[in-house]
């Protein structure tokens, strides 16, 4: 079949957590890849080869099988050949650092997702909105006080949704900062500012070596906090997985610290990077801000198209559990599939316009938070948590426009907007 | 319809309801389709998950 296999000079940037620091250039190469190699291979040095999955249906289609795609069984992110000999040998023969749900299979996953999936269905977030108001409530106040000039991403977007996800886990203030530092590490393991100091971007293991940095840092701050939940039990989410049982017992340590720290990762800087992307928008397009202004219920479809556009969490990997036929490729059992989220929610197939951001697109059936039995936990809790923030700012707001260069973090599975310059009035 | 025995379902993975009296008449469905009656195929239509994963919903 022709175009198998990608040329390496086109596809190897998408292998580079430093390309992803240029949306614009990964755009570019995957509307290439869509037009002219939408199911193909790619054989970059230091990596596996992997299936480049491009197209939306083809992404849901493998993601909503999960007994034919694993996550347990290869790194579930991007790792080089290194990276993952790496861990292997930290974790004693494991592909994944962290065991968090993002990485387990049936049944396990189901009995681990379980343990908090009715404190984050609609009705039980439902319950949070007068919490979170209060906390958004004061953060546009803080906003307000920054004006006429602030860098949105950095001085406000990172907090935010953090100290929304601390509260409920129940973390302390004093220890938010350190959340915070230690997702950063995790997530832009390579960029200059925001990545673990000494940590070497040209090394092919630096994101073995972060992570399993914090995940110790990790287990020594949580495994205190279980205890301590265990002789005191709180209404938080600490508190449900330290007396959490799967089966009958409590949860493995590897599983519940990585429980823990998922939500302290992926719980805020999805978030983070979707609301400042959100402020990017609005700072580029003077009539965006009218259009909400005028019509506040445009909000909730502000906050989903801010979402797909951002595509925080940009890549998975998959492996193949039997050969299997898509789009015409034959797909061999343990082959790998890299899938790619920012390319699936630019779909021309799908979405009318892919590179418009519109607000009033209905429907908006993005893959911003996943699509089958890992679709995001906290799909719920992030939407409203945007809601309501912008419920209180936008009427506030009476101008905004970009004051400089708005940069992207560089990093290829989690990333979003490190920083938004931004120039504004607020009342 | 005044039948009280229809029921609400919520998808178990995403919390999406199914309403077996408002069934889904934009994929066909129409009202008063019980969870059972829908066939194997079908799928929750906002993550996918088969129809085996909704519970019954205690909004
Ligand atoms: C705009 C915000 C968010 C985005 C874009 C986002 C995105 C995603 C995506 C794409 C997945 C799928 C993972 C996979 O396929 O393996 C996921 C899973 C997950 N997310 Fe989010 N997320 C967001 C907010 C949150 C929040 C607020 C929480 C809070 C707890 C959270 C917790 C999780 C967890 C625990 C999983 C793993 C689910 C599983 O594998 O069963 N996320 N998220």
């Amino acid at each position: 079949m022709d175009n198998l296999k990608i040329p390496v000079d086109l596809v190897a940037p998408i292998f580079s957590p430093a390309a992803y620091g240029n949306r614009d250039k990964i755009h570019e190469i995957f509307t290439t890849l869509r037009r002219d190699y939408p199911l193909s291979i790619a054989e970059v040095p230091g990596f596996d080869p992997h299936w480049i999955v491009t197209k939306y249906d083809d992404l849901r289609e493998i993601t909503r099988q999960d007994d034919k795609f694993l996550s347990s069984v290869r790194s579930k992110t991007l790792v080089s050949q290194a990276a993952e000999a790496f861990i292997r040998d930290f974790t004693g023969g494991t592909p994944n650092v962290f065991k968090t749900l993002v990485n387990m299979d049936e049944p396990e996953h189901t009995d681990y997702r379980n343990v908090t999936a009715q404190h984050f269905m609609p009705q039980s977030v439902a319950t949070l909105e007068p919490l979170i108001r209060k906390i958004a409530k004061r953060y546009a106040d803080k906003l307000a006080s920054m004006a006429p000039a602030c860098d949105f991403a950095w001085d406000l977007g990172f907090h935010y949704p953090l100290e929304v996800i601390m509260t409920i886990i129940g973390v302390p203030e004093e220890d938010h900062a350190m959340m915070l530092r230690l997702t950063q590490w995790v997530f832009n393991y390579t960029d200059p500012e925001l990545g673990r100091p000494g940590a070497d971007p040209s090394d092919l293991s630096e994101v073995a070596k972060t992570w399993m940095i914090a995940f110790l840092e990790f287990k020594d701050y949580y495994d205190r906090m279980v205890e301590d939940r265990l002789a005191c039990p709180r209404e938080d989410i600490a508190t449900v997985l330290a007396h959490g049982k799967v089966n009958g017992c409590p949860m493995e340590n590897v599983a519940l610290i990585s429980y823990f720290a998922i939500a302290s990762t992926a719980g805020h800087d999805t978030t983070a990077a979707s609301t400042s992307m959100a402020m990017w928008k609005l700072a580029e397009d003077p009539t965006l801000l009218e259009r909400l202004q005028e019509n506040p219920k445009l909000i909730p479809g502000f906050v989903e198209e801010a979402i797909r556009w951002a595509t925080p969490i940009q890549i998975f990997v998959r492996s193949a559990a039997e050969d299997y036929v898509l789009r015409g490729r034959q797909i061999k059992k343990g082959d790998l599939l890299y899938l790619s989220y920012v390319s699936a929610n630019r779909d021309e197939d799908i979405f009318d316009e892919p590179f418009a951001f519109k607000p009033e697109r209905s429907p908006n059936r993005h893959v911003g938070f996943g699509y089958g039995g890992h679709i995001c936990l906290g799909q719920h809790l992030g939407r409203m948590e945007m809601r309501i923030f912008w419920e209180e700012v936008i009427p506030r707001l009476k101008s905004v426009e970009m004051a400089g260069e708005g940069r992207m973090a560089q990093a290829e599975t989690v990333s979003g907007p490190k920083h938004v310059p931004i120039r504004f009035e607020m009342t | 319809m005044a039948d009280d025995g229809w029921r609400i379902w919520q998808c178990g993975i995403c919390g999406d309801l199914y309403d077996e009296a408002a069934g889904m008449p934009d994929q066909g469905i129409p009202p008063g389709t019980r969870l059972e009656d829908l066939p194997d195929t079908w799928i929750c239509p906002m993550c996918g998950s088969p129809k085996g994963v909704f519970i019954p919903y205690e909004g």
